[in-house]
């Protein structure tokens, strides 16, 4: 056992809420699990050393951060430092209701522990982490048949030395429809464990973004799991950069018929960064669509996982599950660990996956700068030509155009090393 | 304008060109021809800065410019450019931007004042409408999934929007049906001017017949080795290259 580790358990028994009749279950569990090794198969290719004897202050400092809103966007705004939520929106649109996990009223409590772990499955060792010691965040109810146009924005910013161990549970109701925005930011030396899970009810729809944007010595383990009714729509768009530490675990379960899931996922690493994306898709009922797409460019010694895993159970007749990973690696020694996993038990169903790993295609560098381009801009156009398809389909077009900028800045950091 | 001395440059520790002398004057067109293997594409490569062409001796100046110490991209701002034998497709990126980033790199090296985008798509359309390439070809993936003839047009269209002072046309010819000919021929030769110079380089004297070459040039294996005006085309179009000290037609035909 890690020192971490051993830390979070000791911590966990301390906590006392609404919540704990569910936190003992993931205690019982937390407690039998062992610290990750390279020969852990969900671990194989992510190391967690850094974090191994570490310990963080939790929610103790309310410092000083700079923030500004996504410019052009009219948003609801949740902005997080160390864990404490910096003010609780008010006049929210009729239908939408936000309580903080600290403070949630008892009609609320009932339904969110009943939800709470249903749509997480067991087996992350952080999201366990995060069951025993989850001490802010929010709770998401979207009334059935309401359109929330308004995109909730939730941001993470953690000082030096900071811990923060959130969890979101969102309920989206039947027919409604809502937009979530999830920003982690930073780079200083801390650690932002982010659990989120997603309930869309019947007929509902979910836009879900996934800005993983810590960088250097921010660690970050978080997962977003979500839970699709009959006729439910995921439409989902994540984005990493990675750090020392960068593990996003997603988990779609398809459990109603005719659920639609919509997945881009795109990662940008740096020099010398490191991350990890875990997928898995559930078709436990048939007629579900999921379709994932998958990009990623890897700089110099940076180091890029990701495992898909499409799992078809044996009653999900007429599933169409598409999953595609096409990854470009910069310099030689950029590194992919890319793994599709398919594992099918039924026997009507449509499905296709595929990974391909390509080198920075010289000859257009070549032709580019033959025409006057600078080798930087043309390397640019070049990695942003790449990923540009998957950002041109996000839904929110002022959300795309304010995430342009910041990958092209992040192309020319990442050029600039090469 | 151009200025060869001695050129020697190889590929892959393959000497390629073994002494290329060439000097072309402002407002001529020169035509470079010769058989496969002579080192035709290899002249245009080295000229334009591709990588892995190493340059072993000899000197290339275009005006004050010593083109072999500069970058690929710098060559090209100081005027020179290479319409591409086999353009590249580049998914992702398209022609408009493209061509963009190309003329404002161009503009800003000479320090003028950048076009609007209307500007520049006004400019863009003009250069389209004159290679008879459908509008639509601005927006898509530069080259991506052009035909042949599509994508030696896009090199004309390009070259009309970067007004270079040196063109050099890897057989620009290849591939191209009659009509795809005169439209590339016209293509250049209404850019024809005083202070211009063109470096046609063909397999073929069909080319020549459009653009018409005011000296004639006959590279093979690495260095030219016959030149003279007009008419040597025709001569070379009856007698092939066969003729060629040390040239193996079996080779040739592989």
């Amino acid at each position: 056992m890690s020192a971490y580790l051993a830390n979070a358990i000791e911590q966990g028994q301390l906590v006392n809420d609404w919540l704990t009749p569910k936190r003992l279950g993931s205690m019982a569990l937390l407690q039998q699990t062992s610290w990750p090794t390279r020969k852990t198969e969900s671990w194989k290719y992510t190391s967690v050393r850094s974090l191994e004897k570490k310990t963080f202050e939790r929610g103790t400092t309310n410092d000083e951060h700079a923030f500004s809103s996504i410019a052009g966007l009219d948003a609801i705004e949740l902005v997080f430092v160390n864990g404490v939520l910096q003010q609780l929106p008010e006049g929210l649109p009729a239908g939408l209701s936000i309580a903080s996990l600290e403070n949630v009223p008892e009609s609320t409590q009932v339904w969110a522990r009943e939800q709470f772990n249903v749509a997480k499955p067991s087996q992350h060792l952080f999201g366990l982490v995060n069951d025993v010691l989850a001490d802010n965040g929010v709770i998401v109810d979207v009334a059935e048949g309401v359109t929330i146009d308004t995109p909730i924005h939730l941001v993470n910013l953690v000082s030096e030395n900071n811990e923060t161990q959130q969890r979101v549970i969102v309920r989206v109701g039947q027919n409604a429809k809502v937009t979530m925005i999830e920003h982690n930011t930073g780079s200083v030396e801390s650690l932002v464990n982010h659990v989120a899970e997603y309930f869309v009810e019947e007929s509902a729809e979910l836009e879900l973004y996934r800005f993983s944007f810590r960088t250097e010595k921010a660690l970050t383990v978080s997962g977003a799991h979500v839970q699709l009714a009959k006729k439910a729509k995921l439409n989902a768009t994540i984005v990493g950069f990675g750090s020392e530490l960068s593990r996003m675990d997603l988990d779609v379960l398809h459990r109603g018929e005719n659920a639609f899931a919509k997945i881009n996922a795109i990662y940008l690493l740096a020099k010398g960064e490191h991350f990890d994306l875990h997928s898995t898709i559930e078709h436990e009922i048939g007629h579900c669509v999921t379709d994932e797409t998958v990009r990623g460019i890897v700089g110099e010694k940076a180091t890029a996982v990701f495992n898909g895993r499409i799992h078809i159970h044996r009653d999900a007749q007429k599933t169409l599950a598409e999953l595609n990973n096409k990854n470009l690696l910069l310099t030689d020694d950029a590194k992919i660990n890319t793994k599709p996993e398919l594992e099918i038990y039924a026997d009507d169903v449509r499905c296709a996956h595929g990974a391909t790993v390509a080198e920075l295609d010289k000859s257009a560098l070549y032709y580019m700068t033959s025409r006057g381009v600078s080798r930087d801009t043309a390397l640019v156009m070049l990695n942003f030509g790449f990923i540009n398809a998957l950002v041109d389909e996000m839904p929110n077009a002022v959300l795309a155009e304010w995430l342009r900028p910041i990958l092209k800045e992040r192309f020319v950091k990442m050029n600039a090393e090469l | 304008m151009l200025e060869i001395k001695n050129l020697q440059a190889s590929v892959e520790d393959k000497e390629i060109l073994k002494g290329l002398n060439l000097e072309i004057k402002p407002g001529e067109v020169h035509a470079i021809m010769g058989p496969n293997g002579a080192g035709k594409s290899t002249l245009g490569y080295v000229l334009s800065g591709r990588e892995g062409y190493e340059v072993t001796d000899g000197s290339a100046t275009l005006g004050n410019d010593d083109l072999l110490d500069m970058e690929a991209e710098e060559r090209a701002r100081a005027g020179l450019f290479l319409a591409f034998q086999y353009p590249v497709e580049i998914p992702g990126v398209s022609n408009l931007e493209f061509m963009k980033a190309a003329v404002d790199a161009h503009m800003e090296a000479r320090g003028e004042e950048l076009m609007s985008s209307a500007e520049f798509l006004k400019a863009a359309k003009l250069a389209c409408k004159q290679v008879n390439l459908p509008l639509e070809f601005l927006k898509r993936g530069v080259n991506e999934g052009f035909s042949g003839g599509e994508k030696k047009r896009n090199e004309i269209m390009q070259m009309l929007l970067l007004k270079p002072s040196l063109c050099i046309l890897d057989e620009s010819d290849s591939g191209l049906d009659i009509d795809a000919l005169k439209v590339v021929a016209e293509g250049v030769n209404s850019q024809r001017d005083p202070k211009r110079s063109f470096i046609v380089v063909t397999h073929y004297q069909r080319l020549l017949d459009y653009i018409k070459p005011d000296y004639v040039h006959v590279l093979s294996d690495g260095k030219i080795v016959k030149s003279g005006d007009a008419s040597l085309a025709k001569e070379l179009e009856a007698e092939g290259y066969a003729w060629l000290e040390g040239y193996d037609v079996e080779e040739a035909d592989a």
